[in-house]
């Protein structure tokens, strides 16, 4: 299988976690399919979690960097870390070790509301979903006004986010397209010409 | 997709723009009415008014259901789908609502100012049913909204507040004429606390906890301050409305204690919002939320002079005066000014092409004269409800008729640009 190691957003990444190693041999439930036919997979793959043991391992397939799902199994004491297979499948493996240091080994930056970030090939990728208002907005604003370049971000949010057309318009950005997935609506976000 | 799609995409949660603007054009209608009526009723009027039907009853309620509730009706209509993520209900319904509600106010009024009975019937009614859609139209929102509680349970409380105090209102209309009520003057107290403090409190509440930090690019309000200022609320409104009804002055004096605990307590949440935002300068609409800010508490250190049996001329219209003008009228003024540019912008890029700035739809003179005019009428009003005095009464009264101008100006201008911008874009559209 042809590996594309994801790209940390700062220019000092860290490797992987050292706990990767046995996690590697676990076998990984795919949920791409759910997702393809429109069903949220999340309660399916909360059951599975309850059945892991401390130091135990679950490993998941799915079609984007499942931050929302990271924060959650975080909350119960879950560490991970995401590998960007190929386009449209990401292997993100969870380790059941109390989570206090979850983020130390993965590819992402979390910003101070809670949205991951990181870095793709089609730009700066972020993640506000299941973050609750107006925090999705905040966290989005603080990244593009930390950017200087013409790069282009790339939300993942569960919902259209009408009130953000007005404060990126303010900020010389704008959306150049959408894209309506189940439980990832993406926006591209690009400066104005 | 692209831009303009991307609006069109959102046909379930918002509204076509004329929609909400004919709620915030008769808002800002009224608001001059009501100044042009005390204008027109004299200074002598308004010294010493604690009820009674006249043209400063009818002022009042202009800006109550005039300009209070309708921007209110004008807002939740477009805000709380997005908020809660969850459909409103038909757009006829909303138009019906307009259509029935704002003739009432003016109706209503008209029967108020000019003791016509069968106007203030007719008025009554037709509010009732404006108010009433509006009631079915947010409580079928919230039903099944569990994940927001700092908004829906204060909505909740108003929804409920709303009931009562248009049950209460019909009984005063009646007892002009036929004299059900024992004590008409506790059930108009009774009321003014479910109206003001309850339906137009609680909404202000609720949305505070939404728009305040999305204005200012702040933290979200936790949703433990939300849930304790809506506990605090509804213990301070059950006690208030109570004890102005019952006639037991302590009940409601504690009332407006609980109250005040609310207001610490939302007020402490507002700062913690406001120490992490993102915009260090704050846009000119926050300055009239601070006199809102610094008027609510006072308010209702008012209220607990007559409630403690102090004489209703001068506390009772002090009370009045700083929870209608003071309070609501100075918040509800500051979110008008910010969110009609904000629905503007944001419906500006429906035909593709770059959305309108905000800061190119708000012209600053305007709400600056508005800012100092209203200023003004606070702080002579207040002086002459205090003092006694004709002047000060007089001169407030046209302060405040010229802050409505301006505001009104202000209006008609982020319209006039709007609507530029848009025929800009359509014959862009129409070239492309």
């Amino acid at each position: 299988m042809a590996h594309t190691e994801p790209k940390a957003i700062d220019s000092t990444p860290s490797g992987p976690p050292e706990w990767l190693a046995p996690a590697l041999d676990v076998a990984a439930m795919d949920v791409r399919g759910f997702l393809a036919e429109g069903v949220d997979p999340f309660a399916a793959i909360m059951e599975a979690a309850a059945g892991i043991e401390f130091g135990g391992f679950l490993v998941i397939d799915a079609p984007f960097n499942p931050s929302p799902l990271r924060r959650v199994l975080a909350g119960r004491g879950f560490s991970s870390y995401g590998r960007k297979l190929s386009e449209g499948h990401w292997r993100v493996f969870f380790h059941l070790d109390g989570g206090a240091d979850w983020e130390s080994g993965a590819d992402v930056k979390v910003s101070p509301e809670g949205a991951m970030t990181w870095r793709e090939d089609d730009g700066i990728h972020i993640d506000v979903r299941k973050l609750a208002p107006p925090n999705p907005m905040l966290a989005i604003i603080r990244l593009i006004e930390t950017l200087t370049g013409n790069e282009t971000v790339v939300v993942h949010h569960e919902r259209e986010p009408h009130f953000l057309a007005p404060e990126l318009a303010e900020r010389g950005w704008r959306i150049a397209r959408i894209a309506n997935e189940v439980v990832n609506v993406r926006l591209w976000l690009e400066r104005d010409a | 997709m692209f831009p303009g799609s991307f609006m069109m995409g959102a046909k379930d949660r918002l509204l076509p723009p004329s929609v909400p603007y004919r709620f915030f054009v008769a808002a800002v209608v009224f608001h001059l009415a009501a100044w042009s009526v005390l204008a027109w009723a004299g200074a002598d009027a308004g010294l010493g008014f604690v009820g009674g039907q006249g043209p400063v009853l009818a002022a009042l309620h202009l800006i109550t259901l005039g300009t209070l509730a309708t921007t209110a009706m004008g807002a939740a209509i477009q805000l709380l789908p997005v908020a809660t993520r969850r459909p409103l209900g038909p757009v006829w319904a909303c138009k019906a609502m307009f259509v029935a509600y704002v003739p009432g106010v003016a109706v209503f009024a008209a029967g108020l100012a000019s003791g016509t009975l069968v106007f203030q019937h007719l008025g009554a009614g037709l509010c009732s049913i404006g108010l009433g859609t509006f009631g079915w139209l947010v409580a079928r929102n919230l039903r099944k909204v569990d994940d927001l509680p700092g908004v829906t349970r204060h909505a909740w409380l108003a929804v409920a507040s709303l009931l009562l105090l248009v049950g209460l209102g019909f009984a005063l209309v009646i007892d002009f004429t036929r004299g059900i009520l024992a004590d008409h003057g506790g059930i108009a107290a009774a009321h003014a606390v479910l109206a003001a403090y309850g339906f137009m409190g609680m909404l202000a509440l609720g949305f505070s906890y939404v728009l305040i930090p999305m204005f200012i690019l702040g933290s979200a309000v936790p949703d433990a301050v939300g849930r304790r200022t809506a506990l605090l609320s509804a213990i301070g409104l059950a006690l208030g409305a109570g004890g102005a009804a019952f006639g037991l002055g302590p009940l409601a004096a504690l009332g407006a204690l609980a109250g005040l605990a609310a207001t610490f307590v939302y007020l402490r949440g507002m700062r913690d919002t406001l120490k992490s935002r993102m915009k260090k300068r704050l846009e000119p609409f926050f300055r009239m939320v601070w006199v809102a800010w610094a008027l609510l508490p006072l308010s209702l250190l008012a209220a607990l002079a007559p409630a403690l049996g102090a004489p209703l001329d001068p506390w009772g219209t002090l009370w009045g005066f700083l929870l209608v003008f003071g309070w609501l009228l100075s918040f509800v003024t500051a979110i008008l000014q910010r969110i009609m540019p904000f629905l503007a912008s944001m419906h500006s890029s429906a035909l593709g092409g770059k959305p309108a700035l905000l800061s190119h739809l708000s012209p600053k003179l305007p709400v600056d004269i508005h800012l100092a005019c209203h200023g003004a009428a606070l702080v002579l009003i207040i002086a002459a409800i205090l003092g006694g005095w004709v002047w000060p009464m007089r001169l407030g009264v046209l302060a405040g008729l010229a802050g409505a101008v301006s505001f009104g100006v202000y209006t008609i201008e982020v319209l006039r640009r709007y609507l530029s911008h848009m025929a800009a874009a359509a014959a862009a559209h129409h070239e492309g």
